[in-house]
């Protein structure tokens, strides 16, 4: 029987993970076809849409118009962590998301630690993704056929519904499509972040009509605290850029494009954002986003006095949010997926269906989790409580980077961080300072769900893991790189 | 038994001749060519129509002695004109007159050299007809003395295929072929914005692969008691992000059959092409066989 210290920080042999990942097929083969431009739009796309859309009505009522500034910092922190994400990638060439990173350089326990958080950023975000959909469905019907879902069926209980059913619905579909196999193309992808982009830069060109510079006059009413407080919850429609990462495996001149490419995307993103909230804080005095939904498509009908832009832009979020819940539902049953063959969580997580090739069990279980969270809680918490989840694990990707500096100075590398250790302690900082200053009881929830992950990875996850059951435990460097 | 192949003075009926001389050659069976033409209408008063019955006739004889012109020296044939109301309906009076155990045809002029492509006879015929049916891709060419060296069975782990297993064991045993079991994962990689990395998923499908592989395993062992064993008895996986890909991941070479049962959507008796193996036929590179239900079952039986 393996001692508690070496099973809690007993790593999985990167072949190992390489083999169980089907590298050693011929199917595994991905050429290096992806050049920089396409890497960064990887990037953009997976980030552009997940929050922008709905965060304003929850960040400009803590900031003021000095939500812009939270941006930028969010904006920073993110391209920090990405960094570091993507050194990480690089030098552990196992393929997935950053539990298998931390399952193989820091031990199964953080690994555990980093499920419990990607949990919150894809489950959790899944939630609040799906939330902010039906407010623009709502607003698209209202616009359309001057008919709204009635209050009790679209709105969370502490918001004075019952029950939000278009969210529901929405998470039902996708869950229905994870299930008969059709998965997003590439293409299909690739026409939503049009969409996406579409929408913002509409929002941007007819939004500055009415810009008006004295709802900039208190231009930041809450102060710093109140800027790194909104940041906190900005940080949410920053998730995504780790995408670059995981598509270094493609990526053609990996150490030069991977963090030039971070950086366009960053930029590109960054700009974005921070136009179109600039844009929205002009328009409009800091009051009346509290509560606002629909925020943006609103905005414009103000503005214009005219329906079909705000239709327009509900339109585009309404198509563009669908593919955004799929991908992230898709996201959160794949990592699960990868947990239950470790033998971290039951294996019903990985029975896959014959005919279809899902695994079916794992994705109905997903859906209703998800679907009771989007339909119970309110977004404003949804949007905190991903955040935090992944901060923390974007701080453990951090750490991981300096770690296996120490540990695996050899280690050949894709791709090292530049202004090495600054980068990734800069990037633990800010992640640091921007969770601080979430409310409390995020950080609450936040503490006892974790610990909840731990109860379970020594109740079940300790004694069920493959990698102690196999007396199999070459840690990483009994293995040739 | 018979095989009974549908011919016209075309690159369809060329394609299909060669197939259905490899398959006698293997198979030992008698061939029937045959070429179906319009039946003549009531006869009238007038009789107006004999010309045109008669150059029918004239032409079908052509097309036959086309037929014995194109058809492998080391092959013998029959060879009938036989009248009916539609070209399916013909061919399948004509496999009830010879108790056919195969209808064989050429693929369709529409569709690409190399793959099987279906045409309106075809189509027909995949979707009732009670004998088994053998499609040549297009512009197959078997080439002299060339028999079926291999059938692959495609294989997706329903009961039913447990029968079409035992089933081209047996034909393979008759024509001394091997078997081969072969599966298809057919699975597009994930958007790469999931965040999980495109590789990551690919243990998903190992895992079905690894399932199915135990079932065809499985579902190999009647075969075993197949006298003489076609050996060997073998399990392929083809993986693909599409139909097209994961067919062309598995080898196949010359002397190949490719075998698909019918859906369980249709009556047992007849051949009903379902989607997926609607989508096998139309990707594969060799000339397909599909079989219904019920003849599969009394080949098992056997």
């Amino acid at each position: 029987m393996a001692s508690l210290r070496e099973q809690i920080l007993r790593r999985k042999p990167v072949t190992e993970m390489a083999a169980e990942t089907g590298a050693d097929t011929e199917r595994s083969e991905l050429k290096r076809t992806i050049g920089l431009l396409p890497l960064s739009a990887i990037g953009i796309g997976g980030t552009i849409g997940t929050g922008i859309f709905f965060v304003l009505s929850e960040a400009v009522p803590i900031a003021g118009p000095a939500v812009v500034w939270s941006f930028v910092f969010a904006g920073v922190v993110a391209g920090l962590t990405a960094i570091c994400y993507a050194e990480l990638a690089g030098a552990v060439p196992v393929s997935g998301s950053s539990y298998s990173y931390a399952y193989a350089t820091l031990g199964e326990i953080v690994a555990m630690g980093v499920a419990a958080c990607l949990l919150l950023e894809y489950g959790v975000s899944g939630a609040a993704v799906a939330v902010g959909w039906s407010q623009y469905l709502n607003q698209l019907l209202d616009n359309l056929f001057g008919f709204e879902i009635p209050e009790a069926l679209s709105q969370a209980p502490e918001q004075g519904g019952i029950f939000n059913l278009p969210a529901v619905i929405l998470i039902a579909l996708c869950a229905l499509l994870l299930i008969r196999g059709a998965s997003e193309s590439t293409t299909v992808n690739a026409i939503m972040v049009m969409i996406k982009i579409g929408v913002l830069i509409l929002f941007i060109v007819i939004g500055v009509t009415g810009w008006n510079s004295d709802n900039l006059s208190d231009f930041a009413p809450f102060g710093f605290s109140g800027v790194t407080a909104a940041a906190g919850i900005i940080f949410f429609s920053y998730i995504g850029l780790d995408a670059v990462s995981t598509a270094g495996e493609e990526a053609k001149n990996p150490r030069r494009n991977l963090p030039l490419a971070i950086l366009i995307a960053l930029l590109t993103v960054t700009t974005l954002y921070v136009l179109t909230s600039l844009i929205a804080v002009a328009a409009q005095p800091t009051e009346r986003f509290d509560g606002q939904e629909a925020g943006l498509a609103q905005i414009l009908e103000d503005i214009t006095g005219s329906e079909w832009p705000g239709t327009l832009v509900a339109a585009g979020a309404v198509i563009s949010i669908f593919s955004v819940t799929l991908v992230v539902l898709y996201g959160q049953t794949r990592i699960l997926f990868a947990m239950s063959r470790d033998g971290m969580i039951p294996e019903l997580f990985h029975k896959v269906n014959a005919r279809t090739l899902t695994p079916v069990p794992n994705t109905i279980i997903v859906a209703v989790v998800i679907a009771l969270l989007a339909g119970l809680i309110p977004i404003n918490f949804l949007a905190e409580m991903t955040s935090i989840g992944t901060l923390v694990a974007f701080i453990v990707v951090s750490i991981g980077v300096i770690v296996l500096r120490q540990t695996h100075p050899d280690l050949p590398r894709g791709f090292k961080v530049p202004l090495y250790p600054l980068t990734p302690i800069l990037s633990v900082v800010g992640a640091l300072w921007i969770i601080q200053d979430l409310r409390p009881v995020t950080i609450y929830v936040f503490l006892i769900w974790v610990a909840v992950a731990m109860v379970w990875y020594f109740v079940y996850g300790r004694s069920h893991s493959h990698l102690g059951r196999h007396e199999h435990v070459g840690l990483a460097e009994d293995v040739e790189p | 038994m018979t095989i009974v192949a549908g011919y016209a003075p075309d690159e369809r009926g060329r394609a299909g001749l060669e197939l259905a001389a490899m398959l006698a050659r293997s198979a030992g069976e008698h061939l029937v060519v045959c070429v179906v033409i319009p039946a003549p209408w009531v006869p009238g008063m007038a009789r107006i129509d004999t010309e045109y019955q008669a150059f029918l006739d004239d032409r079908a004889h052509r097309a036959l002695d086309q037929a014995r012109a194109d058809l492998p020296s080391d092959v013998t044939a029959d060879f009938s004109v036989h009248s009916a109301r539609s070209a399916p309906s013909g061919l399948l009076e004509v496999a009830a007159q010879h108790d056919a155990s195969v209808i064989v045809l050429g693929s369709s002029t529409a569709g690409v050299f190399g793959h099987v492509a279906l045409g309106s006879v075809t189509g027909r015929l995949l979707h009732s007809s009670p004998y088994p049916v053998a499609l040549a891709t297009r512009g197959f060419r078997a080439g002299p003395e060339v028999r079926v060296t291999r059938v692959t069975v495609a294989y997706g782990g329903s009961e039913q295929a447990d029968d079409l297993v035992v089933a081209a064991a047996v034909v393979a045993s008759r024509m001394s072929a091997s078997v081969r079991l072969a599966s298809f994962a057919v699975s597009p990689r994930p958007p790469y914005t999931s965040g999980v990395g495109r590789l990551a998923d690919d243990a998903r499908v190992r895992e079905w692969a690894a399932s199915m592989e135990t079932a065809a395993q499985k579902a190999l062992q009647p075969a075993e008691d197949v006298q003489p064993v076609p050996h060997p008895l073998e399990v392929v996986i083809g993986y693909g992000e599409d139909w097209d890909e994961a067919l062309d991941d598995i080898e196949w070479r010359d002397g190949d059959v490719l075998t698909v049962g019918s859906s369980a959507v249709g009556p047992a008796a007849q051949v009903f092409l379902g989607s997926r193996a609607g989508k096998i036929v139309r990707h594969s590179p060799v000339p397909v066989v599909v079989v219904p239900r019920a003849a599969a079952q009394e080949l098992a039986g056997q």
